[in-house]
């Protein structure tokens, strides 16, 4: 058995909508049928007991080790506590080669257990020992390390209920909300409304105390103080007994409560200072702890933390009774569980010993002896909800007070008897006020009901309906892909919107170009996803993305496929079939989200197919009116797209709208048939996202594609009389479609300049020539620079073989350099002729084209 | 026998409008004793040696008026007030301060005098105040001491308790628009505006500005990473553990490299254009030093810059250059440090300066080792070299910024979310696009330092805090709520409760401030007599509070002065000219108008004056308010009320009974006074003048007559306010 490949899914994909670890496992020999190894899985099931049963009931189909090893990676997360479902293996056209693909929720928690399950399955193939505990422990220990805490959990699950897209923004717990312009972000439970001024005045506890007391919240009345000796006299001053903690601190660090004498006191000092040399010595409020979360004006949450005790039996020592509460399995280490371990160290023993009693003391029965004088959760303590009982008269003061330090989200620490009646019927005082808080003792209380605060601080971050997306449109197919991005993301500037776009050539967010190069995956469309001046993303999605990352975005409004036709990069990838292409194009419109559509060509069956599996509604368009498809999709009342006549008509439901294509100067009066079909694409995704007509037909109207906006893409130039014309189409359907254009140009003798990519299948390079001898005189073939694994001159000999029958080309000339290639042509025409050149380095050959014309 | 010398009797330091003037001022009561009987000669010395101690005190202006020049105070015989009012003011200048405002005034009591001068801070102030006495005491003895070490305490006395340039900037911009500002802290924490419409301001920092934006902007590797996605260009690097690392990393990147702390900040730990595994070893350690993690960074050629980002538009760019010394073939680089750099008036270690006092510490040995020298290396003469490559970006050059580049950092601004962004940038010429020069984005900054764009060594100073108070307040907003002040000698609380009612009425929720107590929104918050500053102060805090009603007697604006320094309403109920007011020294009738008139003197240009019509000299203060007047009278035919109506203006009286308000030919009748339960029957005068008086201020906040009527009719004296 050999892992290869292996691949991180990060979005939607060829398998499912999930996350996922894809690999390619070889079996050898019979690893690829378990019958024949029948031990294997009694001793996979020896080592790992909860593995899911491998062959279905009543199926025959040889079951192979990349089964099993996908079954494991599955069934180890999920042992870890994991929330996966999803695995799948698939057979491969070459013997004993298949694809496995599991569901993960963290991608190095996945990624551990493949590994995991690739050394379990080699420990049961050669009957060696392999330690589960140990490997699951892992597993778990990972799972939390990466996983988000329950508090910005919490949040963002409210976040994805409502449809907000999410993204982790770093390995912390910063998350972006939706995308684009709409985007906010998050961090624990802080959100883009809190503000940094508000943090720094919850910081300093001073300050606190008299903003809170200008607007009449009661506050425990103190005073800071810089030595013990001050210390002791605003003790005496505020009335014994006190709480002494630092100026600056969190978490309760260093605060020590209900100090009564000079010796307390010292010690008490001498802790706070450590931590901050501004030390708080303020009136002690005897009562319980609560905290109290606001989010936005209310009130969301109240609890009361108690902290950590026992209760005397009258035989067992304090030790041992913390032993025996700590057994609970509901007390857990970290921050999963209600309830943590009560933590025994030497604040422990030092609060006993101020009750005048040790870890071997023996309490009697039925006393509640304090292990703690603070009430964090994470030392032991516990949290009991008590939101229900909080009198109206408390919940005004405790927002009023959150108001006051301006915080947006606030943890209000407050100290009284009880929250059921007013702060100002009892001694109660509002200690502190927290920026960020925990949320975990509102979400999993240790007692009493949950609340849920993740849904309230998504709704003071968005209106009610609002899920921060921004309009996405993907666009897939063989051919055309660029041009209807750039026309789409046209028409969406001409609505007013600030666009975001990716395509073959870079990421442009409005008109400035970002980045440049291939741009047609996951990466580029995730970074256009993320930049704030971005109203609405355009994005080509080509098939390498798709297959190496899944999509970058759960879902999308609108998906445009051009055509699949005879195909392109067949043979990667297992794919050998157009078939397979379009499985994968296919998967964008897969996830067009309900209240979207998908526009598809009704011309190329294969992609009319993939209506039925989108969840939104199919536009289909077609240069064809009387396509039955087209005319029944028609006769349905649903949205379609064709030309008639002169114009492109848009019709849905018995309702006509058409667009003179006289009015659409890319398509050159229609001439140019492919263009056609590139605008009717995208004029039915502008239609799709609801443009108004007169703004897509103005955006048709002043769209430019010339070399400059659109190098490689049917450029046309006049060199001294003769028509250039200058593509990068490199497959058979480009070529077709652009012979169909160009045979509407007329021209006395024709010429033709291509090379082949090396890394093509040879049918496909043959198949260019091919075509292309029966529509040219001229016939200059070139070997470009990078020959992507080819031998010298092979690329040629595949081309010279497609020429061998062909029916027009009678010259032929070989040329090594792209350049040199284009001069030779060039050199060759006279007024009145046609040359098109199919150009390999488009930047650099248009550069050098536009010297030669130049000149010219 | 009484005092040889200057003794102050009496400190009173009036935090708002009082008396004096507009500004907070420290009012000292001092008893000159025998210094008023000084013979002519010893007068003479004693100005001989003031003059020599502090020269400054002839500099004609230097903050004080000319037609007080300092020589003419010694012409007549109470010179010595004078002078200390004179000496305080010129120490508080010599330590940083503004001059400001300064006056002396003889008392009823023999030798003792009230000297009054602007208090830029109170304790700060109070000190100059007592040197200033020690001064003058020394001089009149015979020998004054060094004034250096006076104006040194003063000057850190400053630094530690004044705002620091960056806020006091935005304080003055503030104030230029009648925005009012609080300080809220000892720190340069501030509101501006009052109540529900507040803002704060935290030295460069918004309320709007983020923290999670504050954090990532503290993150400068997650900073990178973000602006690289949106194709801002950043230099490229990464994290690294070990100075083994920094040199792997440093070749994959290619030299010459940058290490700097990921997470540091002020330049310290930053070491650049590192190019041999010996300078990136060396420089290592001290970068580790600085902060939690090391970055290695390609080293972009140019000059450093500092950009300014408020609410999404570039307001100001500085540019640093190297600092340099160059040699003179015979002092070592230690000496010509010092001589060459540290000298310069415009470098030092105070916040103020707009460049930083160069320390002799390890980033520097290792600039000047990389160029051959040590500490003690003798530079040849007229040869340069190098001592800091960063941290004086003082050379303005906002006027030369290329659109792209602006477009560029305003993006990075809004990417990392920052209202308010300082962003460093490196690039050889700020005026052409960035990407041809392969320049980059290095840092974006939360809350940045507003010096160099104040006080740039070289170019225009830019007034950043005017953007920043633009930004944050649209125009004509004063960030204000309605404030009504109430001064005169009665009645005072009985017009608050029936205001704080109306208003409340009107859907407000109103503050009040009175003797009878603090109450905001149906809540009495202090017990007692609240009408002092602490506890007007609260209301103005309060961001609940979209209506303030403030008492102010007599009392309170002699002792603590007002605590707003401009008000929608001011409300004279009337003046006792006989009242008891002695324990301020205050007799004449001149000197108790003028108490009274601190409150017309601070209504704005839109609000409106309450006066009592039946007192001619009381209405005679209506010249100093900037808005209109509205008199009240329990008579309808008291004349000054009748030519103020038929003048189109505002007036509100009783007439047969019945509560009239009247503009111009306008009448409107509301009910009958005797049915507003508080004038018992319409038979006490002072009560009726009360219900004029808030009928006349709810009138002047846009309360309708409908509601004034049912508010003066439902109101009950013993239940309006919350206990």
């Amino acid at each position: 058995m050999e892992v290869s490949r292996i691949r991180a899914l990060r979005g939607p994909n060829l398998w499912s909508k999930h996350t996922a670890i894809e690999a390619v496992v070889t079996c050898a020999g019979a690893e690829a049928d378990l019958d024949q190894i029948p031990e294997f899985v009694t001793r996979l099931r020896a080592r790992f007991p909860d593995v899911k049963p491998l062959r279905p009931f009543g199926h025959k189909e040889p079951i192979s080790v990349a089964h099993a090893l996908e079954a494991v990676g599955l069934g180890l997360q999920a042992a870890a506590g994991c929330p996966v479902a999803f695995g799948r293996t698939i057979v491969t056209p070459e013997t004993g080669v298949f694809q496995i693909v599991f569901q993960y929720t963290e991608e190095p928690v996945g990624r551990l257990a493949m590994d995991l399950a690739e050394a379990l399955c080699l420990a049961a193939l050669n009957d060696e020992p392999f330690d589960i505990k140990l490997a699951l422990s892992k597993l778990r220990e990972l799972d939390e390390d990466v996983r988000l805490g329950p508090s910005t959990g919490s949040i963002v699950d409210a976040a994805r209920a409502r449809g907000v897209p999410i993204r982790r923004l770093t390995e912390g717990s910063l998350v972006q909300f939706g995308w684009g312009s709409k985007q906010r972000r998050i961090q624990a439970a802080e959100t883009s409304n809190t503000s940094a001024i508000a943090e720094a005045i919850a910081q300093d506890k001073d300050l606190t105390k008299m903003l809170l007391e200008a607007a009449g919240v009661p506050v425990p009345t103190g005073f800071v103080v810089s030595d013990e000796a001050q210390a002791w006299e605003m003790a005496n001053k505020v009335g014994l007994p006190v709480v002494v903690k630092p100026r600056d601190g969190n978490q309760g660090k260093g605060v020590a409560v209900n100090i009564e004498t000079r010796e307390q006191l010292a010690k008490a000092f001498a802790v706070a200072s450590d931590i901050s040399s501004d030390v708080i010595v303020e009136q002690y409020i005897p009562g319980h702890d609560f905290r109290m979360l606001v989010i936005g004006n209310k009130l969301i949450a109240a609890a009361r933390r108690d902290p950590p005790n026992v209760i005397g039996d009258g035989v067992h020592s304090i030790a041992q009774l913390v032993d025996h509460v700590n057994l609970d399995p509901l007390r857990g280490d970290g921050h999963a569980t209600a309830l943590t371990k009560i933590r025994f160290d030497d604040i422990a023993i030092a609060t006993l010993s101020n009750q005048g009693l040790t870890a071997q003391s023996i309490p009697e029965k039925g006393k509640r002896i304090l292990l703690r004088n603070n009430a964090n959760l994470s030392t032991g303590g516990s949290a009991t909800d008590v939101t229900d009982e909080v009198h109206p008269e408390l919940a005004a003061r405790i927002v009023t007070a959150a108001q006051m330090v301006g915080l947006d989200i606030a943890g209000v620490d407050l100290v009284a008897e009880t929250v059921s009646k007013p702060m100002e019927e009892q001694r109660a005082g509002i200690v502190e006020i927290n920026a960020a808080p925990g949320l975990r003792m509102h979400l999993s209380p240790s007692f009493g009901k949950a609340r849920p605060v993740g849904e309230a601080i998504v709704s003071t971050m968005f209106a009610e309906g609002d899920n921060a997306r921004i309009p996405v449109v993907a666009v897939t197919g063989t051919n055309g892909k660029t041009t209807t991005v750039r026309l789409t993301a046209h028409l969406l500037r001409t609505s007013g919107k600030r666009v975001g776009m990716t395509n073959s050539d870079g990421v442009y967010i409005e008109q400035r170009c970002i980045d440049t190069g291939d741009c047609s995956g996951p990466r580029s469309a995730r970074n256009v996803l993320m930049h704030p001046d971005v109203d609405a993303a355009v994005l080509e999605t080509a098939r390498g993305g798709i297959l190496r990352e899944g999509l970058a975005f759960d879902q999308c409004d609108v998906a445009i496929v051009t055509n699949i036709g005879i195909g392109d990069h067949l043979g990667m990838n297992f794919i050998n079939t157009t078939d397979g292409i379009a499985l994968v194009k296919r998967v964008i419109v897969q996830n067009v989200a309900p209240h979207g559509s998908a526009v598809l060509n009704a011309s190329d069956p294969m992609v009319v197919g993939m209506g039925d599996v989108c969840s939104g509604s199919v536009i289909l368009f077609s240069r064809d009116k009387q396509l039955p498809v087209l005319n029944t999709h028609k006769a349905q009342g649903k949205r379609v797209v064709f030309v008639d006549g002169e114009s492109i008509v848009c019709s849905e439901a018995g309702q006509e709208h058409r667009i003179a294509l006289k009015a659409i100067p890319l398509t050159r009066n229609g001439t140019i048939t492919f263009q056609t079909e590139n605008a009717m694409a995208s004029i039915a995704a502008a239609w799709a996202l609801g443009l108004d007509w007169s703004i897509i037909e103005m955006g048709l109207a002043t769209f430019v594609n010339d070399a400059q906006t659109a190098p490689g893409r049917f450029n046309v130039f006049d060199y001294r009389g003769a028509t250039v014309i200058a593509d990068y189409g490199h497959n058979p359907d480009a070529i077709l479609a652009l012979i169909q254009a160009i045979e509407t140009i007329p021209a006395n003798k024709r010429m033709v300049v291509i090379s082949g990519a090396g890394d093509r299948r040879d049918e496909d390079i043959i198949q260019q020539t091919e075509i292309l001898g029966e529509s040219f005189d001229q016939a200059i073939l070139y070997q470009d620079q990078c020959q992507r694994g080819r031998e010298d001159g092979e690329v040629l000999a595949l081309l010279q073989l497609g020429l061998k029958n062909a029916s027009r080309t009678k010259e032929i000339v070989e040329i090594r350099g792209e350049f040199t290639a284009i001069d030779t042509a060039l050199a060759k025409l006279q007024p009145g002729h046609l040359c098109l050149i199919l150009v390999d380095q488009v930047q650099e050959a248009l550069d050098h084209l536009a010297k030669r014309i130049a000149e010219a | 026998m009484s005092q040889p010398y200057l003794t102050i009797r009496r400190l009173v330091h009036l935090k708002g409008p009082n008396i004096w003037t507009y500004r907070p001022i420290l009012e000292a009561w001092i008893d000159v004793g025998e210094l008023a009987r000084l013979p002519p000669q010893a007068i003479k010395d004693t100005y001989a040696r003031l003059t020599a101690a502090l020269p400054t005190l002839l500099t004609p202006g230097g903050g004080i008026e000319a037609s007080k020049g300092f020589a003419k105070q010694f012409e007549n015989g109470v010179w010595a007030p004078a002078v200390v009012e004179h000496v305080t003011l010129v120490l508080q200048q010599l330590a940083g301060m503004p001059g400001g405002f300064g006056e002396t005034r003889a008392t009823d009591t023999p030798d003792l005098y009230k000297v009054v001068v602007r208090a830029w801070h109170e304790t700060v102030t109070l000190q100059a105040l007592e040197s200033a006495i020690a001064l003058i005491s020394s001089a009149v003895k015979g020998s004054v001491p060094p004034v250096e070490p006076i104006i040194n305490t003063l000057h850190t006395l400053r630094i530690k308790h004044c705002l620091g340039p960056s806020t006091a900037c935005i304080v003055d911009a503030a104030d230029d628009r009648d925005i009012p500002a609080i300080r809220l802290s000892a720190g340069n924490l501030l509101q501006l505006g009052y109540g529900i419409n507040q803002r704060r301001i935290w030295t460069a920092e918004t309320d709007n500005t983020g923290a999670i934006a504050e954090t990532i902007s503290r993150d400068k590797d997650l900073t990178k990473s973000l602006l690289q996605a949106c194709g801002v260009p950043v230099p490229q690097g990464q994290a690294v553990n070990n100075a083994a690392q920094a040199w792997e990393v440093a070749q994959e990147i290619g030299l010459p490299v940058v290490i700097k702390p990921s997470d540091g900040n002020h330049g310290r730990g930053v070491f650049t254009n590192l190019s041999t595994h010996a300078e990136i070893l060396a420089a290592y350690p001290l970068a580790e030093q600085e902060g939690s993690g090391v970055l290695v960074e390609r080293f972009i050629v140019g000059f450093e810059h500092r950009l300014l980002v408020v609410g999404g538009k570039l307001i100001a760019a500085a540019r640093g250059q190297h600092a340099c010394i160059t040699g003179d073939g015979k002092q070592s680089i230690r000496k010509l440090i010092a001589s060459q750099l540290n000298a310069d008036p415009q470098r030092g270690r105070e916040e103020d300066l707009p460049l930083n006092y160069i320390k002799l510490d390890s980033a520097v040995e290792l600039e000047i080792a990389r160029q051959g020298f040590s500490w003690e290396s003798i530079p040849a003469l007229e040869q340069t070299v190098v001592i800091q490559r960063n941290g004086n970006v003082a050379i303005d050059c906002t006027e030369a910024v290329h659109p792209d580049i602006a477009e560029t950092v305003c993006t990075a601004a809004r990417i990392v979310g920052l209202d308010i962004a300082g962003i460093d940038l490196v690039v050889q010429d700020i005026s052409k696009p960035l990407i041809a020069q392969q320049g980059a984005i290095v840092e974006v900054n939360a809350g940045p330092g507003l010096l160099m764009h104040l006080k740039p060594a070289i170019g225009q100073a830019r007034q950043v805090g005017r953007n920043i108070v633009d930004y944050t307040f649209p125009a004509g907003d004063m960030a204000r709520v309605p404030v009504v002040g109430i001064t005169g000698t009665y009645g005072k609380s009985m017009v608050g409760k029936l205001l704080y009612h109306l208003l409340g009425l009107h859907g407000w929720n109103t503050g009040l401030s009175s003797t009878d107590g603090l109450f905001v929104q149906k809540r009495k918050l202090h017990t007692g007599n609240s009408a002092n500053h602490e506890n007007a102060r609260r209301v103005l805090l309060n961001r609940e509070v979209q209506a303030v009603v403030l008492e102010n007697g007599a009392k309170q604006i002699l002792s603590e002065g007002l605590t707003y320094e401009r008000c929608e309403v001011g409300i004279i109920t009337n003046i006792d000219w006989a009242q008891d007011l002695s324990e301020y020294k205050i007799y004449s009738p001149l000197e108790r108008s003028g108490v009274y008139r601190t409150q017309m003197d601070v209504i704005l240009p839109s609000g409106m004056a309450i006066l009592l019509a039946d007192d001619p000299q009381l209405l005679a203060l209506s010249q100093y308010c900037d808005g209109q007047t509205t008199l009240f009278s329990k008579s309808a035919s008291t004349p000054a009320l009748i030519e103020h109506i038929a003048a189109g203006q505002r007036g509100v009286f009783m007439d047969h009974g019945q509560l009239i308000m009247a503009q111009g030919a306008r009448r409107y009748n509301l009910c009958n006074v005797s049915a507003i339960a508080c004038t018992e029957q319409a038979q006490n005068h002072q009560q009726i003048c009360n219900v004029l008086a808030a009928a006349a201020a709810a009138w002047a906040l846009g309360v309708s007559m409908e509601l004034i009527e049912a508010g003066l009719l439902g109101f009950d004296p013993d239940t309006a306010l919350p206990s």
